[in-house]
């Protein structure tokens, strides 16, 4: 056994042992160290935000363009969205700052302009780019072809996915009763749901299991020093 | 033996024996073989393929909360590249990815220069490696980055400029990549697919945490995805193609943790047919 003499990894049994306290019930230790968390990653990821985003891409690019037009005079450059320096980054940066009017009940509408622009934005993006890149290709890779059909088990696994997207598909078909054909094909869509859930639960236990082997390394080996 | 006991268990004796079970292999492992799935297998063969006039650009998009399972991966693909003198670029779309990306930088770098005898086979910043950093929003870098990733990341996570550094030397667009591999523990692999693949062609691999793993299966299938690591197994089994293929020593955290690993999905599988046998046992007596 060789002990850490390192007291940041001391720090980190402490706090790991804080939250791991709440295994046995609710306390004090295990509240700090959630309390502590939280508080840590906002606190740092505002400072990254403010260092990496607003200072560089806001701030000192508007005071760069005051120092422009102080020195060289007002020109349409100076408004040209696609220059690093301009005057419209005011209007962004206004338009970013009324997401703070929802503390105001009397303007707090005014969030909902930000809101509508990000919203429009990301939908535009996003629409386009699901279609291509996970609807069609995945319909695509459900259709049987010749190339299914290379071998015995190749065939077998492209008529199995087959046949379970079909019937997955047919269970959650609301607009008719689940009677006669549809009943048989909803039960087979839900053996494959369950197969499904069972594998994503299977996962999760392997994720959860490797966090908590994580922790345990650290304080079996980085603390305890008893692995080498 | 009252069977009922087992569906009133406190929940106090499953969290000590799972700690036994967890804890005892990391002290004394039992070294289970690691066999190596297909779609690692995939992974590997397309990042070892990569031409000299080629770089593989990796994308660090996990929180400290999915180290255990996200970390190695990315340890075990810089030593992979690197001992093949793969040209890397390393981006995060996270803010909290920054300091972990960083760190797996600087580690291997160390790792390798410790063994290295001279200038050729050192790792050099810059010349064989840069970390790009991060930009805001996600989307915008993976779209921009298919037009010239140095007018996205004009200057690296140190803030020196990007394109005088040897390493960019004819990379410009995603057409100068051979693979993105997005380690994540969200989506970011689908992010990939969906704005560099679809627009620019790329081949993208995936290195996701075990508990989003259903969800990418399907692009894996379609051969949208040339490879995927799954969770801490995942990770063991680049690890070992790394350590066997290449030859390139260095902590393997993965695989130590494999055997932990299987005696607690041991364990979990004894709880729940204990569970099921006291369930069945008190509805028949009802």
């Amino acid at each position: 056994m060789n002990i850490s003499t390192d007291p940041w990894v001391w720090v980190g049994v402490f706090l790991t042992l804080s939250i791991f306290s709440f295994l046995w019930k609710e306390n004090g230790f295990y509240r700090f160290g959630e309390h502590l968390f939280v508080g840590v990653s906002n606190g740092w990821s505002l400072a990254f935000m403010w260092n990496n985003v607003i200072k560089p891409v806001l701030i000192d690019r508007v005071h760069m363009t005051f120092k422009t037009a102080g020195s060289e005079g007002l020109s349409w450059k100076l408004f040209d969205p696609y220059q690093d320096t301009n005057f419209l980054l005011i209007l962004w940066g206004i338009i970013g700052c009324l997401y703070f009017t929802r503390f105001i009940p009397k303007v707090s509408w005014l969030v909902r302009i930000p809101i509508g622009i990000f919203m429009g934005y990301y939908t535009g993006l996003s629409v386009p780019a699901y279609f291509q890149g996970s609807i069609l290709p995945q319909m695509g890779a459900t259709v049987l072809t010749r190339n299914s059909f290379a071998s015995t088990g190749t065939a077998a696994v492209a008529v199995l996915v087959l046949i379970g997207v079909l019937c997955t598909l047919s269970y959650f078909f609301f607009s008719k009763e689940h009677k006669g054909f549809l009943k048989g094909t909803s039960y087979i869509g839900i053996i494959f749901i369950m197969v499904g859930f069972g594998a994503s639960f299977g996962f999760t236990v392997m994720a959860r299991m490797s966090l908590a082997i994580g922790r345990f390394t650290f304080l079996l080996r980085d603390w305890l020093g008893l692995v080498q | 033996m009252n069977l009922a006991k087992l569906l009133v268990l406190d929940r106090k004796i499953i969290f000590l024996v799972m700690a036994l079970v967890i804890g005892i292999p990391i002290i004394v492992p039992f070294g289970l073989p690691i066999t190596v799935t297909e779609r690692t297998q995939k992974l590997f063969d397309v990042v070892d393929a990569t031409p000299p006039d080629k770089a593989v650009l990796i994308s660090t998009d996990y929180a400290p909360q999915t180290e255990p399972e996200l970390h190695p991966m990315m340890f075990s693909l810089l030593r992979h590249c690197l001992a093949r003198k793969i040209r890397v670029l390393v981006v995060t779309l996270y803010v909290e990815a920054g300091g972990l990306a960083e760190q797996a930088v600087e580690t291997v770098i160390k790792e390798f220069n410790s063994r290295a005898t001279s200038n050729a086979d050192s790792i050099i910043y810059g010349r064989d490696i840069v970390y790009l950093g991060w930009q805001p929003p996600p989307i915008i870098p993976i779209l921009g980055m298919g037009r010239s990733i140095t007018d996205v990341y004009p200057v690296d996570w140190y803030k020196q400029p990007v394109p005088s550094m040897p390493v960019m030397n004819g990379i410009n667009t995603y057409d100068d990549i051979s693979i993105v591999v997005a380690f994540s523990g969200g989506s970011s692999p689908i992010w990939y697919v969906q704005f560099a693949q679809t627009r620019y062609g790329v081949k993208v691999g995936g290195g996701v945490t075990a508990v989003s793993v259903p969800d990418f299966y399907p692009y894996l299938e379609s051969g949208q995805l040339s490879g995927l690591l799954a969770g801490m197994k995942g990770a063991s089994e680049y690890e070992e193609l790394v350590a066997t293929v290449t030859g390139v020593p260095g902590r393997r955290k993965a695989t130590e943790g494999m055997s932990s690993q299987s005696a607690a999905h041991l364990a979990i599988m004894a709880f729940i047919v204990f569970g099921n046998i006291g369930y069945f046992a008190t509805k028949r007596r009802r």
